[in-house]
């Protein structure tokens, strides 16, 4: 869910971005102006009730602000040594330009973040690339998942997806992965209507597609090896997601070895505390029979280790227990240095990498953990 | 070479302090000139390829099209290639902020692909903005340069012309990367399209080749995607066309500088010559006591030289310092608009400063040369007899060589342009001048036969010393020759190109009245709606209708200009040189190409070739030749109903009327201003469009005219120092003058004479060698570097004028000169005798 | 008639000239001999008036020189005095008739008018035939008979000869020596031939010697 981080390091791409997401919230407040111009621009609403109709909704939804197809997950390379994966494609819509007939009005713009977490290197590799839609260039389709920039694509292929990231200017990675699942959607939330503050207007629209098997070739420094692994995708799409006063997110998208997911999140206050907590847990492999919907009183995430960056000085709490319901998780990364530092280029700093998660001592599941809002220099002010 | 004879050679120079400091300014003056003109235009061209390469940045290949742009289609065609790793597309506008007189060049960018290839070209919000105010349709991003000039903060609204409408837009920020750049300013692409009426438009796109793609193959996959017009270039390329360009400026003033070297040259040529010649007992004795000729030769060479060495080196030093007054008050090009804008900062550029430098010991050297050989061939027997002034050489020249000389030179005026120079004009340039020199004594002589016998004493005896010994007169008169030749010619080219811009500038604004919607760079527009508006106005009689494009036609040449204008079928509105035989098939579109088409792509009347207009390849007609003195690269006319056809362009750049008549200039004025928002459109009278463009015309020879004054300085400066030199050699004649009775006066009448004849003698000789210099000048060097032609038109009164001012100045500078030798002390010279 | 009454010339204080005085009337020709330094030079130079005295007084024909100023003591060098040189001093770029003709020139007369008495001279010296040659062209003894053309070729009152013989070979020197007192004495000139050498001094009238102490016979 929360790549935003991202996308707003993306967008403040000229090195001057600041608080982002107070800002935003003003924005949303203001009704939602488009920056520059003035002219005023009618986001959907994110209301409660609607239903996620599929396959409409695997599509793109370019009347909402923001909206990010985001897929994570392990890989086993042929010498048996396990990687991480990110691949994420955003769409914004700016408000900018909406009325521009010219075709390059960037009314809405694609993003989009490849890595690799290998711990044989020790640190990730990554690249990201940011277009208007404009062209064919880059784009989106509604009625379908498919979101591109250039030969960057993410894409729903038969009861599946493809994700294709053939080539990398600067992180010496390549991938091609098929993703397959025979599971509904699992929707996050209400029937897919996930909040994020008690003020229902802070919600989005979030299903996630846990338990995909992967297929497909990594290459590596000009090496191309076959993978097969695990994934976990997420889709949502908002118009106002965060409230203002949180400072940062913490999520993680858990893969159980028994066919289950957990999908848990916390926001936190400017003070570090927990501003909101929501997750989604289903147990076994029963095709989404056993799902719980835990709200803040069912969930907990608690640090218990923290890494600090040696590049950056930033400490990330990297191992935590997760307690979902009944059930009680502590989450290890697949190496501590999975910090993703794109400040030469997009000015902002963050963790996502890979976790595995331990119950009762025993490794029961492997999945992804996200950790936002800890580079001081951007997320206060 | 034993230092112990320093004192004997080069105290010699410091003996004759006046002669050597006149050799010396010569060469300062020569090496200055180059120095400077070299230093200018280093400085200029380095300002400019950095701009180039800032706003290239890590571009290997550029698309351009014409100024009007190419369709936007071509971006993702170019972008989809494999062999493109990343394509930014650019559409820039020319446009000036209202009310305000500096041009800016806003570049509509997209900010996401731009940042991989051209990082220059990144806006920067100012603090606490927006975060997507990048993007914004009212944004726009000053560098730092820029703002301070227009005064214009962050935050802070300016209104831009954008045809006959204002765009009103916020500063958003600034270009970190550019911030020098006083002309830069950033929008969005998309807010450019739409806010400056350029919708589907590119007008470049920066292209980074794909890892391990080679540049050409690259090259050749993106032109093969790339419509007629618009080409891919490598972004030196636009670095080569602007050196190009201005290269034929600049060796121009080159040559102009090698001329006052030359000068210099011949001034310590004739020092040297005299001075040898009173030291001619002083060499007898050395070589009899044992200096060998050669050392003799190198230490006289040495002298040469070391007049030379401090020569070059003040005129490097003079040289900066003059290129730094020129770049303050002229810019870059020495106004010659070849690189408007641009502030070019003064660089010590070593090779340059040895190379003049070295120039300037060589020109001490060449001209140190023949006396020095001289010199150095007298058996030392008869010079230490003869140990007298009865010595001085009498020198007829070699007028067989000059006549040789004369001849190689006209026919040098027949060489084509070598790499664009017109190489065989400058040599013919040099011929003409060397046999001017060479057939000087001959001609002397022969001026002085013709002076009546009658005369005063002084003047007979100057006169019987023309006749007789017209080698003195070669001494003081070469210099003056080889510069009155460098004036005179400047001064008919000039005075020929300027009577020539003037009728053509006549011939092409026969109408009352121009209206425009700004510069013609901007490329700010009247649409169809502001057409009508303006025809349809009281008082308008006719109007006819002008659009401005430029085309591509190959990426070793800069664009060439597109005129679209109505015409008549025999192109009478034209000042037509040539024209194609009438053409039986009438479907056959006609053009008009200026002469420098003719040159650059061989076009020829009556050809059939084929024009990039909006895309397509239209095949014309080249129905004749048009002089144009206004693009150097070239420019083609076409009827204008023809190029609405051919590009559905139904734009225009400007309007000229005719008024109606009974109508009144002024009312009209006012009236057709008035059928758009106020202060957008400009209205010129003709007449103010033709002195504006003499008064630029005038301030591009300004630099040259400044040349031709020191190139005549030093000439003069030649009778003067030669009469010096000869005045002490003959200290002994005035001598025995005053025994038989001359006055003082008389003495000082003979020298003036004498000086005015010689003199007389150059002017003379550089009128008639400067006259065919400048036919040079105007049938070949121009025809070849700028590819214009043009009427002769010999300036007759001010070269009267000029020629007896410079005869009256060398007389009184023989006189000056003179002086010395005339005190009473000197009357006793032949005192040593008694 | 020339008359010097005690002359005498100092430079920086030092004497060199003291107490000369002579006369001598139209035809008499005479050489001054005497040591290196005595004065010979300078007595010449107030002679020929381009020097002035610091004492006595030099008349020539009546004419007070300390009466006469620059302009006109050249009037008077212009008219009067005849100049023989030991270096000639013949102008290289005037043929050998034009050389003759130039102090006739200096009275103003033309071109044309002067070609007559100056080939009479030319032919007088022996150089009749040269008169268009150019001095290069002649020898040493050639080029001083030119001068001694020059000299007397505008009837001048007085000839004052420098060493004439200075740069020529015994055998040249004895014949310009005969040939200018030959014409002084033609012309009824007063003529003073200032010399080193003995034999020289012979061909003139008498012999004075000048001393520190003024002139002596």
């Amino acid at each position: 869910m929360n790549r935003r981080a991202f996308l707003l390091a993306m967008l403040g791409s000229q090195g001057l971005m600041r608080s982002a997401l107070a800002e935003e919230s003003r924005a949303a407040q203001r009704g939602s102006k488009g920056a520059g111009n003035g002219d005023s621009v009618a986001f959907a609403p994110v209301v409660p009730g609607r239903r996620l109709v599929f396959p409409d909704d695997y599509g793109a939804h370019p009347d909402f602000r923001t909206e990010w197809w985001y897929v994570t997950g392990w890989l086993r390379l042929p010498d048996g040594t396990s990687i991480g994966f990110q691949s994420t494609f955003f769409r914004v819509r700016t408000g900018i330009g909406e009325d521009n007939p010219s075709a390059f009005a960037p009314r809405q713009l694609i993003l989009a973040h490849a890595a690799i977490a290998d711990p044989r290197l020790g640190r990730l590799r990554h690249d990201e690339r940011i277009a208007r839609a404009a062209f064919d260039r880059a784009g989106f389709t509604r009625g379908r998942t498919h979101v591109w920039i250039g030969d960057w694509v993410f894409e729903q292929t038969g009861d599946g997806y493809h994700v294709l990231i053939p080539r990398s200017e600067s992180g010496g990675f390549a991938y091609e992965l098929q993703f397959s699942t025979p599971d509904a959607p699992l929707l996050n939330g209400t029937g897919g209507f996930s909040a994020k503050a008690p003020d229902p207007r802070h919600a989005s629209y979030y299903y996630s597609r846990p338990q995909l098997k992967v297929a497909g070739t990594v290459t590596l420094d000009g090496r191309a090896l076959p993978v097969t692994g695990l994934a976990w995708l997420d889709h949502e799409w908002s118009s106002e997601l965060l409230p203002s006063e949180a400072q940062g997110w913490d999520w993680t998208g858990i893969n159980f070895d028994d066919g289950g997911a957990l999908m848990a999140f916390r926001l936190r206050r400017q003070d570090g505390g927990p501003l909101w907590h929501a997750g989604t847990l289903r147990n076994g492999n029963q095709r989404n029979s056993d799902i719980h919907i835990l709200m803040n009183n069912d969930l907990t995430l608690t640090p218990t280790r923290e890494w600090a960056s040696s590049r950056t000085g930033i400490r990330y709490p990297v191992q935590w227990q997760v307690r979902a319901g009944a059930r009680t998780f502590d989450l290890a990364p697949l190496f501590d240095d999975q910090e993703l530092d794109s400040r030469r280029s997009t000015g902002n700093v963050y963790w996502e990498g890979a976790v595995r998660a331990q119950e009762t001592g025993r490794t029961v599941g492997k999945g992804y953990l996200e950790l936002t809002g800890y580079d001081r220099r951007i997320w206060i002010g | 070479m034993r230092p112990v004879l320093t004192p004997v050679f080069l105290g010699s120079l410091s003996r004759r302090r006046l002669t050597t400091a006149f050799s010396l300014i010569a060469v300062v003056l020569g090496v200055a000139l180059g120095m400077a003109v070299q230093a200018v235009h280093t400085a200029a061209l380095s300002e400019f390829s950095r701009g180039v390469r800032t706003v290239a940045g890590e571009a290997d290949l550029r698309i351009v099209g014409p100024r009007n742009g190419f369709d936007e289609t071509v971006y993702p065609l170019v972008a989809a290639l494999p062999e493109v790793a990343a394509a930014s597309p650019v559409v820039e506008v020319t446009t000036r902020v209202a009310g305000q007189e500096q041009a800016l060049q806003i570049a509509g960018v997209d900010l996401f692909a731009a940042a991989g290839i051209t990082p220059a070209l990144l806006a920067r919000p100012s603090a606490g903005s927006d975060r997507l105010s990048v993007l914004g349709e009212d944004r726009i991003f000053l560098s730092d340069a820029a703002r301070v000039q227009l005064g214009a903060p962050p935050g802070s609204e300016l209104s831009l012309r954008a045809g006959i409408h204002l765009v009103r837009v916020v500063v958003g920020g600034d270009i970190p990367a550019a911030a020098e750049n006083s002309r830069l300013a950033i929008m969005d692409i998309a807010a450019v399209q739409r806010q400056f009426d350029r919708l589907t438009r590119l007008t470049r796109i920066d292209v980074r080749a794909t890892n391990g793609v080679s540049l050409e193959t690259a090259k050749r996959a993106v032109q093969a995607v790339l419509p007629t017009g618009v080409i891919v270039e490598t972004p030196e390329v636009a670095e080569n066309q602007a050196a190009l360009l201005s290269r034929a400026y600049r060796v121009n003033l080159t040559m102009l500088a090698a001329m006052a070297l030359l000068t210099g040259s011949f001034l310590v040529f004739s020092a040297q010559a005299l001075s040898v010649v009173r030291r001619r007992s002083e060499f007898a004795f050395l070589r009899a006591i044992g200096l060998s000729r050669q050392r003799l030769l190198v230490w006289l060479l040495g002298e040469g030289a070391a007049i030379g060495l401090v020569g070059g080196v003040l005129g490097v030093a003079l040289g900066y310092a003059v290129a730094w007054a020129l770049l303050e008050l002229f810019g870059g090009d020495l106004g010659a608009g070849y690189f408007a804008g641009l502030r070019p900062r003064l660089e010590f550029t070593p090779i340059a400063s040895l190379t003049y430098g070295t120039l300037g010991i060589l020109a001490g050297i060449a001209g140190a040369w023949w006396p020095a050989r001289e010199a150095a061939t007298v058996p030392p027997a008869q010079a230490l007899k003869a140990g007298d002034d009865a010595s001085i050489p009498v020198g007829h020249g070699h007028p067989r060589v000059g006549l040789v000389l004369l001849a190689v030179g006209i026919i040098a005026c027949w060489l084509p342009p070598l790499g664009d120079l017109p190489v065989g004009g400058y040599a013919a340039i040099a011929c003409l001048l060397g046999g001017g020199v060479l057939l000087l004594p001959v001609f002397a002589a022969a001026l002085a036969r013709r002076l009546p016998n009658a005369l005063s004493v002084p003047a007979r005896l100057a006169k019987a010393r023309l006749e007789a010994v017209p080698g003195h007169a070669v001494i003081a008169a070469a210099g003056v020759l080889t510069s009155v030749a460098l004036s005179v010619a400047m001064a008919i080219m000039v005075a020929s190109f300027r009577d020539s811009v003037d009728a053509w500038l006549h011939q092409l604004l026969p109408a009352d009245l121009y209206v425009r919607a700004g510069a013609v760079e901007t490329g700010t527009t009247l649409d169809g709606e502001t057409q009508a508006r303006i025809a349809s106005t009281p008082g308008v009689g006719t109007v006819s209708f002008t659009r401005h494009e430029s085309l591509r036609l190959s990426p070793e040449h800069p664009p060439a200009a597109l005129i679209a204008r109505p015409l008549s079928m025999d192109g009478r509105e034209l000042p037509v040189v040539d024209r194609a035989p009438p053409e039986s098939d009438p479907s056959a579109v006609p053009i008009w190409i200026s002469e420098a088409m003719k040159d650059l792509y061989g076009w020829r009347p009556g050809q059939r070739v084929e024009l990039p207009i909006a895309g397509h390849a239209a095949p014309v007609r080249v129905a004749g030749v048009w002089r144009d003195y206004a693009r150097q690269t070239g420019a083609v006319m076409i009827n204008l109903t023809d190029y609405r056809r051919l590009s559905d362009d139904r734009l225009a750049n400007d309007a000229a009327i005719t008024l109606a008549p009974g109508h009144g200039a002024a009312d009209v004025a006012a009236r057709v201003a008035a059928t758009a928002a106020p202060g957008t459109l400009q209205i010129a009278y003709p007449g103010e469009i033709r002195a504006t463009s003499l008064r630029i015309f005038d301030r591009t020879f300004a630099v040259t005219y400044l040349l031709e004054a020191a190139a005549v300085a030093i000439g003069l400066a030649g009778v003067a120092a030669s009469f010096a030199a000869l005045a002490a050699a003959r200290r002994k004649e005035f001598g025995m003058l005053r025994h038989l009775g001359v006055t003082r006066s008389q003495i000082a009448w003979m020298l003036a004479q004498e000086g005015a004849l010689a003199a007389g003698a150059g002017v003379l000789g550089g009128l008639a060698v400067g006259g065919a210099t400048g036919l040079v000048l105007i049938e070949v060097v121009n025809r070849q570097s700028f590819h214009w032609s043009m009427d002769l038109h010999v300036p007759w009164v001010s070269l009267t004028v000029f020629a007896g001012v410079l005869i009256a100045l060398a007389a009184l500078g023989a006189v000056v000169a003179g002086r010395a030798a005339m005190r009473q002390e000197a009357v006793l010279a032949v005192r040593e005798d008694w | 008639m020339l008359e010097l009454s005690d002359l005498g010339r100092a430079f920086d204080g030092r004497p060199v000239l003291r107490d000369v005085s002579l006369i001598l009337g139209n035809g008499e020709y005479v050489a001054i001999v005497g040591e290196s330094g005595v004065g010979k030079s300078t007595l010449l130079n107030l002679i020929a008036g381009l020097d002035r005295p610091d004492a006595g007084r030099i008349r020539l024909d009546g004419d007070d020189y300390g009466s006469l100023d620059e302009d006109a003591l050249t009037r008077l060098r212009r008219h009067k005095l005849g100049f023989v040189f030991q270096a000639f001093h013949i102008l290289p770029h005037l043929t050998v008739a034009q050389n003759v003709e130039l102090p006739l020139w200096l009275q103003g007369v033309d071109g044309k008018t002067a070609a007559a008495p100056a080939q009479r001279l030319l032919d007088a010296v022996g150089l009749g035939d040269r008169a268009s040659s150019w001095p290069r062209e002649l020898s040493g003894g050639e080029v001083q008979r030119v001068a001694i053309a020059r000299a007397l070729v505008h009837r001048p009152r007085l000839v004052l000869a420098d060493e004439p013989t200075g740069n020529l070979d015994p055998a040249n020197g004895a014949r310009v020596l005969a040939l200018l007192a030959e014409q002084i004495h033609a012309a009824g000139a007063i003529g003073i031939l200032v010399t080193h050498s003995r034999d020289a001094a012979a061909t003139a009238d008498r012999v004075l010697r000048l001393t520190p102490e003024g002139l002596r016979e």
